[in-house]
């Protein structure tokens, strides 16, 4: 597992088949947190599935840099389609559009099939963000769409990170949520100070504080 | 006017979709099943048919693109209607003169009444309906089938089948005169997509599942299922390819197969072809070719030859890089010195749930067991029925 997971959360053993809620509010770090994870994990080795909900797969990609390869890394741009509408999809790109859950859910579908049958065991899904989602869609909706995704995350032994923005949703829809989950990575800011901890039904780590800059989290 | 499904095997089986009556395609939310009801629309558009096509969570250009990926330039059509109810949700201008929102429960019912009586064939996407208007919405369905009854024209229905209250689906399935479900072979992942016909009520057939591909431009495209029939030298894969097949040839050299055996067979309602692969490890690459589209493997072994066992487990091997379903094929059973399928479980240290069926491939016998075992294990879901909804008899 990531050497920037073991650095961060070093009790956290992440099994297969888990759905990883990742809570805090806006720039508290978990983007480039889950960002940094799915590029240590693709070069070690994993399949990954990126979903873009807020970025194009363009600027993604540039983030990524030199760790791009499409053989290894699929994405599912939610965000141009809708905008310039003809941007052509390759094996390694789909283009869908936010309220298009069965769309969106067709195509992560298809990748793990391509990485299961190439032989890739490993895969990792990240899902940024989920309040793009739930702007447009109500809970019931989205839940219905999760409940999919979450159970084959679990049947495929992948494992997912879904971004939740903290202080967009009421109470009951970040209740609901957490049904789905097996676990949660918490960001927290503090008299300008960053947090993270790790919080499921069966562990609770403590409070630890971390860096954030554009390509990297790191512990202080 | 006929107007038509415009999808492959599926028109050979209801004719038509009379005047009146309610098609829906019931897809698995992990399949791009709405293909299914734009190929629909674009038959009957070309054939001239006035058709109209329900938008709820795309907007009416990503629509048009989505057709046109599929080669279908629906815009260009005097006698299509795009109806918006996406704009005016995310409060958009609308560029179609059709257009309402969809929170505003009576105008979407008044819009839907209206395009239905104006047109041949409408298109409405029942599971967004519901995502965004709510299941309410749902108990409108029978007043929307009697607009059409009244005035002869076509529904065709598409439901994503989300994890939705059985009552929401019951009234769904109800309201159908037809019922197509396009689904998933799941496995661990899905390993390919089928249709079938669970119900229809203006004729009398037996259901069967079609596998299919999108090809874009194109559109669905039936496919048969590849099976792969592999095992160490001489195990009997010709044989076996042979013995079930209809029509079969091998491409053998002194007695060895050097490059495939083929064999085609139909059977319980699907179209299966098989490959045999050389059992010489210097042909391993087509197998892992093969791999790469194949939906399940059968693995042929020499039940006298417990030598070769490790090579046949080391093909398993290979084969289990694809991840595919696989059964064991216990051969030469009519020889006196044969193992049992459980000794040969025994010393291939295969797992309980793998079957291993007992075969004469040279007498014929025990072949199709081999086949209805591998059918199982893919089918679960395959298999058309009506395990999802209860018809009404
Ligand atoms: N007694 C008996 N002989 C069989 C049976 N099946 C195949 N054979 C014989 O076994 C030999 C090999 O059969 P093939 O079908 O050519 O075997 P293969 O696995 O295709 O062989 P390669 O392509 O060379 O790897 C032939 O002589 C067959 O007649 C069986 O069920 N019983
Ligand atoms: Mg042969």
């Amino acid at each position: 597992m990531s050497q920037m997971m073991c650095r961060i959360l070093p009790e956290v053993e992440l099994k297969k088949g888990s759905n990883i809620m990742v809570y805090g509010p806006t720039f508290s770090g978990k983007s480039i947190f889950v960002r940094s994870l799915f590029r240590d994990l693709t070069s070690e080795g994993y399949g990954g599935i990126y979903v873009l909900t807020r970025d194009s797969a363009e600027s993604f990609i540039e983030w990524l840099g030199e760790y791009y390869d499409p053989e290894k890394i699929k994405i599912i741009d939610c965000v141009t389609k809708s905008m310039l509408g003809n941007a052509r999809d390759t094996d390694s790109i789909k283009r869908e559009t936010v309220m298009d859950l069965t769309g969106i859910s067709a195509k992560i579908s298809k990748f793990f099939e391509e990485f299961w049958r190439s032989g890739v065991r490993d895969v990792v899904l990240v899902f940024d963000s989920l309040s793009t989602i739930l702007m447009y869609m109500n809970l019931q909706t989205v839940f219905r769409f999760l409940h999919i995704l979450t159970g084959r995350v679990k049947m495929t032994g992948a494992i997912a990170f879904y971004i939740v923005e903290e202080g967009m949703h009421d109470e009951k829809t970040i209740v609901t949520l957490k049904q789905l989950f097996s676990g949660m990575i918490e960001f927290k800011e503090e008299n300008g100070r960053k947090y993270v901890r790790f919080v499921s039904p069966f562990k609770k780590t403590e409070w630890s504080e971390i860096a954030v800059d554009e390509n990297a989290v790191v512990v202080v | 006017m006929k107007v038509v499904t415009g999808i492959p095997v599926l028109d050979d089986m209801v004719e038509e979709i009379p005047e009146g009556k309610v098609l829906t395609y019931w897809i698995d939310p992990e399949v791009e099943g709405n293909v299914f009801a734009m190929q629909t629309l674009f038959t009957n558009l070309e054939s001239g048919c006035k058709c109209a096509y329900f938008t709820l969570t795309l907007s009416p250009e990503v629509v048009l693109s989505e057709f046109e990926e599929f080669g279908w330039v629906v815009g260009s059509y005097e006698n299509f209607t795009l109806v918006d109810l996406y704009s005016p949700y995310v409060g958009m201008p609308s560029t179609c003169s059709l257009n309402a929102d969809p929170s505003n429960r009576d105008a979407v019912d008044s819009l839907v009444k209206k395009t239905i009586r104006e047109n041949d064939l409408v298109v409405i996407p029942i599971s967004s309906m519901i995502d965004v208007c709510g299941e309410e919405v749902a108990e409108l369905l029978g007043e929307w089938c009697e607009t059409a009854a009244n005035s002869g024209s076509r529904l065709v229905f598409t439901f994503v089948s989300w994890p939705y209250p059985g009552n929401v689906k019951k009234m769904v399935a109800n309201r159908s005169n037809a019922i197509v479900k396009v689904g998933g072979v799941h496995h661990r992942v899905i390993l390919g997509y089928y249709y079938g016909l669970v119900k229809v009520d203006w004729k009398n057939i037996k259901s069967r599942a079609i596998l299919f591909k999108l090809v874009r431009p194109g559109g669905v495209r039936a496919y048969i299922p590849k099976i792969l029939v592999t095992g160490p030298y001489n195990a009997g894969k010709s044989t076996f390819v042979h013995a079930v097949s209809t029509r079969a040839i091998s491409v053998d050299r002194l007695g060895t197969t050097v490059a495939l055996d083929h064999g085609h067979l139909e059977y319980r309602g699907f179209s299966i072809d098989l490959f045999g692969t050389p059992g010489q490890e210097r042909f391993d690459p087509i197998l892992r070719m093969l791999g790469k589209e194949a939906l399940g493997v059968i693995l042929v072994v020499d039940s006298t030859k417990p030598e070769t066992f490790p090579r046949a487990k080391q093909m398993l091997e290979e084969v289990a890089h694809f991840g595919l379903p696989y059964v064991v094929a216990a051969n030469k059973q009519d020889l006196p010195d044969a193992l049992s399928p459980e000794e040969i479980r025994k010393r291939m240290f295969l797992p309980e749930d793998v079957p291993v069926i007992p075969v004469s491939a040279i007498k014929g016998e025990g072949v199709y067991r081999v086949i209805d075992a591998l059918l199982e294990l893919l089918t679960g879901s395959w298999q058309v029925s009506g395990d999802e909804f209860e018809i009404p008899a």
